[in-house]
């Protein structure tokens, strides 16, 4: 603390004695809104293998409770640990907080946190009540979910400036601990933006521009800004092998459960889980990512991030549009492993379009060109932001 | 965001009236056998769908272990239905049984009651329309609790966003700036809130009305009298713009107790009128009977029709029949339309007062329950309830009634359209109306369509061609309606056979029991249509609901 300007001399004097005591290990509210960002993904996907497999629910259905307990953890812990600092913190502490409302000192990550915590309890009722005026549900996303999704996501992303601030703001060397807790936070909310977005992004849609478009708008807005906000050289393709590890370990953990249909009409007959999705091979395209920010490191962010959004775009294209048709069409891919034979209770099995893809969502030619360019197009621009998201999160010292 | 508030303050809540083989009336009653067993089954069904349902069924002096709820989805046949609830014994009421039932998807859909026990497994299967029909706005308590935690939101997000960009950056022990910047950063945020929020209501309008759009809607008719020939004939026409814009299909419709459409007329305010009709139809949306000699006056108009896949409505209508009918479309030299040999209608006295307003005619007073009330052709009917008592609203009573002959004998009662006897309950307001038969208040056509599809092949249904499924059904009314009346009741006896129902059963009984619970509470009356000697024989009830 030597050479610190307090906010004014009263602080100084009453807290500078306590300045001395700066915590050198990482908070436990770091820890637990990590260890909330993956309750809230792994309640997610099980919560949408349930209702793939399951149907029927309930506000306390053991996936919600999982969610539930993400937002519980994260927001207890994040409050305990702005209202200790507020109440007891040292004078280190205060200083290495915000400051907010004139009175509560906390870690930024801890805000976020608490504001996806609340957002979360609050989507509860107000989803209790959508499923009484609208029906129980029946889609991912409504005026309720959202509202959910957006408190899960904040809590992710709590965890990520949680750890970040733990990083730059303090004095202690967890350096590793605190890289590997940053890409698997930044992991667990790269996988909460596919499954939000799955919709376009599955198997059956990667024969359509408009994957590459939501990849392009998606991906290095995000992956850029993770690269860029780390000094880990690997950054990008780390937190894809979070979000593929993750993906994976649910795809294969899931049907290893029993489960059959618990609402009509019943088109598909089971009696295991049905699995989420293979994840994209985002490995590939986020190497693409890191390798363009070490190779042109010296280069100016406008040309990087060009070079890093075309890269990742050729790549996931390349890869994808492959994959996916191995996913989508190949008796090899309706396996444990890949998990392709998952499919809804109430769709009908015998659907022609079930192991083919939907004339609608096949691109070719011109259209696909067309496409692909509007998605070169808001993958730079897309970049440019999460560059500069990117920058923010690297200064975040608090 | 005036959108989003005046959704989120409009506070009480709102049902919509439900009108689909019923008018107000959405619980399903069914009395009757499942295997050896004899049940009482209610179904309240939700009003919205995805929800749930709520099923008793009551059990009487019989040992049974387990009893099961389970959906039949018409289209997704037996092999679609989940794995069965078991309902479990209502505490302190013995031989009652609660389950609660998932319906999922809009549609006709049936609850398969399964009872296991001492004298073996049967089932009894009953329809119930999943559609949804209710409207509600947000409670206020709750409306407040979401603007609180709302408002919170946005005040901690445009804190945050504001100590991102100002401390939340700068390192460990400097001075806290409050520079333009954050405060900048800040009303940037409270835009972009701003319009987030707007969007959000923008959306939840669309899901609101996109919802209304799919809100269960019987077809719009329009009911009117034209001249045929020397003849006077009642015309409903279906709202052929109504079904297109509403993608419905009408030339499906097959016959409930082997006519096309049950109409019913009763005399608006006075309910002192009452005529129960069967029209044939001349084309898809056009249904044409007889008119009979009813009264001047303006009439709530009832149409119940069944689809081929079991989905029952009620179409509804108002029309005025002058004293002398005014001619419209009128068409010379037609052949002469014979009215239906089981229309029948009835005029009673007034709900207003107790006296028999037509003059030189015969006209009904109503009975009450525990009174005699006397008939048309001299013989007696009772209502087998405790005189003087109110009902309660939502509890089944058994509304039994006892004929006897004009000698004071019970009466040997005869089938009318197959059934001991057929009756209808309207709330004087007309808020409240529901045709039911001795097994409960659903289409018995339905529950027929369901038990053939669970029996048959389980392949998806595809849909048949319109003009020829509509020539053999109407081909079939023809056939029924030339019958003779024996023939007609043992075609539709043997038309219902399998569906293990003793209530159908034509002992020499001359009670009849209507399982029922009224919707809520008011004044109602009921009708009794039952048939002895070859005559239709009407009665009419008031009842008190509290």
């Amino acid at each position: 603390m030597d050479g610190a300007i307090y906010l004014n001399q009263a602080e100084a004097a009453i807290q500078q004695p306590k300045a001395a005591k700066v915590s050198l290990v990482i908070q436990p509210y770091v820890y637990a809104s990590v260890f909330s960002s993956l309750c809230i993904i792994v309640g997610l996907i099980w919560d949408i293998s349930w209702h793939t497999s399951i149907g029927r629910d309930g506000l306390l259905a053991p996936p919600h409770d999982v969610i539930y307990l993400g937002a519980v953890f994260a927001g207890l812990f994040s409050a305990y640990q702005v209202l200790r600092t507020t109440f007891f913190g040292t004078a280190a502490e205060k200083q290495a907080s915000v400051k907010f409302w004139g009175i509560f000192y906390g870690p930024l990550g801890a805000m976020f946190c608490i504001w996806g915590a609340i957002a979360m309890l609050t989507s509860a009722p107000f989803d209790d009540w959508w499923h009484n005026t609208y029906g129980l549900d029946v889609v991912i996303l409504s005026p309720p979910h959202t509202l959910l999704a957006i408190g899960m996501m904040m809590i992710q992303f709590g965890a990520m400036i949680a750890v970040l601030s733990s990083l730059h703001g303090a004095k202690h060397d967890n350096g590793a601990m605190h890289k590997w807790l940053f890409v698997i936070a930044s992991g667990l909310l790269l996988t909460s933006f596919y499954t939000l977005f799955s919709e376009y992004l599955n198997k059956a849609r990667s024969h359509s521009a408009m994957c590459y478009i939501v990849g392009g708008i998606l991906f290095p807005l995000f992956l850029i800004a993770v690269a860029r906000a780390t000094k880990m050289r690997w950054a990008a393709t780390a937190t894809a092998a979070v979000y593929m590890s993750m993906m994976l370990i649910m795809l294969w953990v899931l049907p290893l459960f029993h489960a059959s249909p618990r609402l009509g009409p019943v088109l598909n007959h089971f009696d295991h889980y049905q699995p989420f999705h293979f994840p994209l091979l985002l490995v590939l395209p986020a190497l693409a990512i890191d390798f363009v920010f070490f190779k042109f490191q010296n280069k100016k962010p406008f040309i990087k991030v060009m070079l890093a959004s075309l890269a990742f775009l050729l790549v996931f294209f390349v890869v994808q549009w492959n994959f996916g048709g191995f996913l989508q069409t190949s008796i090899y891919a309706r396996n444990w492993f890949f998990g392709s034979y998952a499919w809804y209770f109430g769709a009908n099995p015998e659907w022609p379009y079930r192991f083919a893809f939907y004339p609608d969502f096949i691109e070719t030619g011109a259209s696909l060109a067309r496409g692909m360019g509007i998605a070169a197009v808001v993958a730079i621009l897309t970049g440019l932001l999460g560059y500069r998201w990117g920058s923010w999160m690297k200064r975040v010292q608090r | 965001m005036r959108a989003l508030k005046s959704v989120l303050l409009t506070g009480l809540m709102l049902i919509s009236l439900s009108v689909f083989a019923h008018v107000g009336s959405p619980g399903v009653i069914y009395q009757g056998k499942a295997g050896p067993y004899t049940i009482m089954v209610n179904i309240n069904p939700p009003d919205v769908i995805p929800g749930t349902a709520n099923i008793s069924v009551y059990v009487d002096n019989q040992q049974v272990s387990h009893i099961y709820a389970q959906p039949v989805y018409w289209y997704a046949g037996n092999n679609g239905s989940p794995r069965a609830d078991e309902a479990l014994p209502v505490n302190g009421t013995p031989g009652q049984y609660q389950a609660t039932v998932w319906l999922m998807q809009r549609g006709v859909a049936s609850m398969r009651i399964s009872v296991d026990g001492p004298a073996g497994k049967g089932s009894a299967i009953i329809p119930v329309m999943a559609v949804s029909t209710a409207t509600r706005t947000m409670p206020k308590s709750l409306d407040w609790q979401l603007a609180g935690l709302g408002l919170l939101l946005v005040v901690l997000m445009i804190t945050i966003i504001g100590a991102s960009v100002s401390d939340g950056t700068q390192a460990p022990g400097t001075v806290r700036s409050s520079g333009p910047k954050k405060y900048m950063a800040m009303g940037i945020a409270a835009l972009i809130l701003f319009v987030i929020l707007y969007g959000g209501s923008a959306w939840w309008n669309s899901w609101s009305s996109n919802y209304r759009r799919f809100l269960y809607k019987a077809p719009l008719a329009h009911t009117s009298i034209i001249k045929h020939g020397q003849q006077m004939l009642l015309q409903l026409s279906i709202d052929t713009t109504w079904l297109h814009n509403n993608n419905q299909l009408i030339s499906y419709v097959v016959p409930d107790h082997g006519k096309l459409m049950h109409l019913f007329l009763i005399r608006e305010q006075t309910d002192d009128v009452f005529a129960h009709l069967h029209p044939l139809r001349k084309d898809s949306s056009d249904y044409l009977t007889v008119l009979p000699d009813l009264p001047a006056g303006r009439y709530r108009v009832f149409g119940d029709i069944v689809r081929w896949n079991g989905f029952a409505e009620t179409i509804t209508d108002t029309i005025t029949i002058p004293e002398k009918p005014v001619m419209q479309n009128a068409t010379q030299n037609s052949p002469l339309l014979y009215s239906d040999p089981d229309d029948t209608y009835v005029t009673s006295n007034s709900i207003n007062d107790n006296k028999n307003a037509f003059t030189g005619k015969f006209a009904l007073i109503c009975g009450k329950p525990g009174t005699e009330m006397k008939l048309a052709d001299g013989s007696t009917a009772t209502w087998q309830h405790t005189a003087g008592t109110a009902f309660e609203a939502n509890k089944i009573y058994p509304l039994t009634f006892m004929i006897r002959d004009p000698s004071g004998q019970p009466a040997q009662l005869q089938p009318y359209m197959g059934m001991k006897g057929h009756a209808v309950i309207m709330k004087y307001d007309g808020s409240v109306y529901v045709h039911l038969h001795p097994v409960g208040n659903y289409s018995m056509a339905s529950q027929q369509i369901i038990q053939n599809r669970i029996n048959g092949n389980q392949k998806i249904p595809g849909l048949p061609d319109p003009e020829r499924f509509r020539d053999s059904v109407d081909q079939l009314i023809t056939k029924i309606r030339t019958m003779t009346e024996d023939e007609r009741n043992n075609y539709l006896n043997a038309n219902m056979k399998g569906m293990d129902m003793p209530a159908m059963n034509m002992s020499s009984d001359s009670m009849v029991t209507f399982p029922y619970a009224f919707p809520g509470p008011g004044n109602y009356r009921i009708w009794v249509q039952m048939k002895r000697d070859g005559r239709i024989l009407n009665s009419a009830f008031d009842a008190v609901v509290e």
